[in-house]
């Protein structure tokens, strides 16, 4: 995976003339957010994925959820796969809740007639029942997390990414949150978890896979990797 | 629950969701949400709401014929069904590739946040555009009613019409709207260049008050046939002539498959410039 620093910024038609007649280069800066990453997850094994702010994590789940192309290389993705990132990021506040289901759900891939069998169900999870035909601009954004989390751990997916969601709404709903992943977990399901949490790390993952931008990529069991991701912290 | 699809790939731009087995019905059950959406936003907070899709023809139909019957109603026998037929065709296609062509960069948080195909958001400007069309059909009716103009067989051309004037329309969207993620100006050069375009077209005069030399420049503006299609059909009722039928049919095609096109060769880039 390659970012090209230059290609971030957006230009005119007029500025790319004028540089392009003046006989400038654009200048190819490029850094490599994530590069040399090679990884198998065997189905039904929680792999922890930790690193300090910046060192690609989130990069990488978004290359593995197809939501950025890698530069090179490529990605094998066998069964559904379920991406807990970026939760909520199809809501549009102007809808109501259910119609936000009905959204946010067919972004993520669900059947319409899936989601309106699911609503209750899922508006139960999220604790919004009473407020699901409100618009979702009324909503707390404890509410719309909560919202989001429950869509899209409605998928009955094979695999799941999750990004650190486990802080979504309050103490009792993070436990109800962390229930839904044992049970997922417990029927085999494949999850690839982010996280700071090296306790929760120990916890629930059996692999782990250290990322830093200034050393090669080690993977090895959950506790080797916490202990190792300690260390380079200074923690 | 339903069932999960179990989807095998390997991938570097479409992930497995959006192809395989199932993706097609995933496929349009997102476009019909998302094109439910775009008409709900729409009228969104309007008293008349959807009875907007069919005043506003007839409102623009009313001023055009104010202003110009003095000028070619002569030449032009029911003119306001003439300019009203003309209209339909022409608002489809420009609001529907105006949207369409704005509609992949105003969808950039979408696009950088989930895994979802950016077609998505050019099929569904163009098809709830669509759908605005066939409710401004309804004032079309009125027009014929009140005007007492029959209608004849031919009229079976006019969903062939409708859908040429649609893929074209969906071919400009992909063009434009993947140069608009690269260069922002391509909008507003657009939206300028459509009002020329608007003019250049014969909605709301007949292509023979033009000079020979001014009908054969026109002959290089697609949108002519493809209202053709759609407007000789009720407005005359006989079928388009077998030349205007084909090269709509072209056209229509042509443009289609350029933008799908440009749109493939460089999709998988605009995460990066969104």
């Amino acid at each position: 995976m390659r970012y090209d620093l230059q290609r971030e910024r957006v230009i005119s038609v007029r500025e790319y003339a004028i540089r392009r007649l003046r006989g400038e280069r654009f200048p190819t800066q490029t850094m490599w957010p994530i590069r040399d990453v090679s990884f198998t997850v065997q189905a039904g094994e929680t792999f922890g994925i930790v690193g300090r702010n910046g060192a690609g994590k989130s990069t990488l789940l978004k290359v593995i959820a197809g939501i950025v192309p890698p530069t090179l290389g490529r990605v094998q993705v066998r069964g559904q796969l379920s991406p807990l990132l970026e939760l909520g990021a199809g809501f549009d506040t102007e809808l109501t809740g259910r119609e936000n289901v009905q959204l946010y759900g067919t972004l993520l891939g669900l059947r319409r007639k899936h989601l309106r069998e699911r609503i209750d169900a899922i508006a139960d999870f999220a604790e919004v029942t009473p407020f699901i035909d409100v618009p979702l601009k009324n909503y707390s954004s404890g509410m719309i997390a909560r919202l989001a989390f429950a869509i899209a751990t409605d998928a009955d997916p094979d695999i799941l990414i999750v990004d650190e969601v486990l802080s979504v709404g309050d103490a009792p709903f993070q436990r109800k949150c962390e229930e839904r992943l044992a049970r997922f977990r417990a029927r085999g399901v494949t999850v690839l978890l982010v996280t700071h949490s090296l306790t929760l790390l120990k916890e629930t993952c059996t692999r782990a896979l250290l990322l830093d931008p200034d050393a090669p990529i080690v993977i090895g069991s959950a506790a080797d990797i916490a202990e190792r991701y300690a260390a380079r912290t200074g923690g | 629950m339903s069932s999960p699809t179990l989807t095998a790939g390997v991938y570097d731009r479409t992930p497995p969701v959006w192809r395989g087995p199932g993706a097609l019905g995933r496929y349009f059950d997102l476009l019909h949400t998302l094109v439910t959406r775009a008409i709900k936003q729409r009228y969104k907070r309007s008293i008349l709401g959807f009875a907007w899709t069919m005043l506003n023809p007839l409102i623009t139909m009313v001023i055009l014929t104010v202003v110009f019957s003095r000028v070619f109603g002569g030449l032009v026998p029911n003119y306001p069904l003439f300019v009203i037929i003309g209209l339909l065709a022409w608002n489809l296609f420009s609001l529907g590739s105006t949207q369409g062509l704005a509609s992949i960069v105003d969808s950039g948080s979408l696009i950088r946040k989930v895994a979802v195909p950016k077609e998505m958001f050019p099929l569904a400007a163009v098809g709830a555009n669509l759908v605005n069309f066939l409710l401004s059909l309804v004032p079309l009716l009125f027009v014929l009613v009140f005007m007492r103009v029959g209608i004849t067989w031919a009229v079976l051309w006019v969903p062939y019409g409708v859908l040429l004037i649609g893929l074209f329309t969906l071919g400009v969207a992909l063009a434009l709207g993947t140069m608009n993620v690269f260069f922002r100006d391509v909008r507003y050069f657009y939206e300028a260049g459509l009002l020329a375009w608007f003019y250049g077209t014969p909605i709301f005069y007949p292509i023979d008050v033009l000079s020979e030399r001014a009908r054969a420049v026109l002959q290089w503006n697609p949108l002519y046939v493809l209202v053709e299609v759609f407007r000789t059909p009720i407005y005359a009722g006989v079928a388009p002539s077998a030349g205007t039928i084909v090269t709509a049919t072209v056209e229509a095609i042509a443009m289609a498959i350029l933008g799908w096109l440009i749109f493939r060769r460089y999709h998988t880039r605009f995460v990066d410039f969104i």
